[in-house]
């Protein structure tokens, strides 16, 4: 038998972003840790995300792909206003300059995921997402797409740009001279 | 050697750091669930009345309507293309209002000009040019009656200094002009031919 998913819509606006917190929060943080330095600024991004939908209910599609589609631009919209705010890229070039030389592996590690976590602020927020979803969430290319309401061929250039660009970077981390397809 | 997926694993800050958003959902929560509480009215009485819904809807499909058919005449290139394609001018040395850029794949900086000369609705073709190497390959660009007139009358008074081509925001090629450019540019080549065929599809024209 043929059988039809209803969605069941909360009653007030109150209760429907109450269910729209819960189905999404966790995801929506772990994004937004990937897309910025630290747990403070992925925390506000999270926060902003959530009060744009509780200042407009209505605008927020119904189902669960949608709504989660529809947070994840808001996320990274967002995530791009600040950016540019914030010229991250000149910030970028004055941090990337060779670190100082540490006293203990302890300590090498952290820099050296500092160094990696700071070369990703380089890439423009959607760039960034879209090497975040493929790289570290594992979507597939055509999933990245229909999140983010853009088509396969973009995703793939992004990716591409995005992969070449964190090549050139990080060269010392990746130990080899040309670039990673 | 690292791949790209792996370094970024490693460093991947979900993987070492104490989730401290657990401790920050509740709080979270109630802030959002208050702000939809108090930013969300109740419809006004007046609009659920039929006469009133009809004119409501009649003046909203009529701003559509307006809207649209402006938007629409300006080009639907411009609105289906996958990869935005844009040419600007540019300059090598910072000036008040210019955008400084770093060019994809080098650290030549430059910085442009706010407007934009042509975008996808000026293409009339593009095509696959063979580029550098063996396996390289550029994209020519043709322009139409109205991008010729916009390129001419904006690099004729540029030459010497460069000119920006941007696919999707990034700067791809910035070569200082010769003379003006009229009727086409060629996007020289360090692209794959996959990665210049998907270029050319995006750019919604062929």
């Amino acid at each position: 038998m043929a059988s039809v998913l209803s969605v069941a819509l909360p009653g007030t606006p109150a209760d429907r972003l109450s269910a729209l917190f819960d189905a999404h929060h966790d995801r929506l943080y772990r994004l937004a840790r990937r897309l910025t330095p630290n747990t403070d600024d992925a925390l506000d991004l999270v926060q902003e995300t959530f009060l744009k939908a509780a200042r407009s209910p209505t605008s927020v599609p119904v189902g669960l792909t949608s709504e989660e589609a529809w947070l994840v631009r808001v996320l990274i919209n967002i995530r791009r206003d600040q950016w540019r705010q914030t010229a991250v890229r000149k910030r970028h070039d004055k941090e990337m300059r060779p670190s100082a030389i540490v006293d203990n592996d302890q300590e090498a590690v952290l820099m050296a995921r500092a160094t990696v976590w700071r070369a990703l602020d380089m890439l423009t927020p959607r760039r960034r997402a879209v090497v975040v979803m493929h790289e570290l969430e594992g979507l597939t290319i055509s999933a990245i797409a229909s999140l983010l309401g853009i088509s396969a061929i973009t995703v793939r250039w992004h990716l591409s740009m995005g992969r070449r660009d964190l090549t050139r970077v990080l060269r010392p981390q990746i130990g080899e001279s040309h670039e990673n397809r | 050697m690292k791949t790209v997926r792996d370094i970024l694993r490693d460093a991947d800050p979900l993987s070492h750091e104490p989730h401290r958003f657990e401790q920050e959902r509740e709080r979270l929560r109630q802030a959002v669930v208050v702000a939809a509480s108090e930013a969300t009215p109740p419809a006004s009485p007046w609009i659920r009345t039929p006469i009133a819904l009809f004119v409501t809807v009649a003046l909203i499909v009529a701003g559509m309507a307006a809207v649209g058919s402006q938007i629409w005449s300006q080009g639907g290139a411009t609105l289906e293309a996958a990869i935005r394609f844009e040419v600007r001018l540019a300059e090598d040395h910072p000036t008040a209002g210019l955008r400084e850029v770093r060019k994809v794949g080098s650290d030549r900086v430059i910085y442009l000009h706010e407007e934009i000369i042509v975008s996808n609705g000026d293409i009339a073709q593009s095509r696959l040019v063979q580029g550098d190497g063996p396996s390289r390959f550029g994209i020519s660009v043709e322009f139409n009656a109205a991008g010729i007139e916009k390129m001419r009358k904006a690099t004729a008074s540029h030459v010497g200094r460069p000119v920006a081509i941007l696919i999707d925001g990034d700067v791809v090629m910035a070569p200082v002009l010769r003379s003006p450019i009229t009727t086409s540019a060629v996007i020289s080549g360090d692209f794959t031919r996959a990665e210049a065929e998907r270029i050319i599809d995006g750019m919604g024209i062929r």
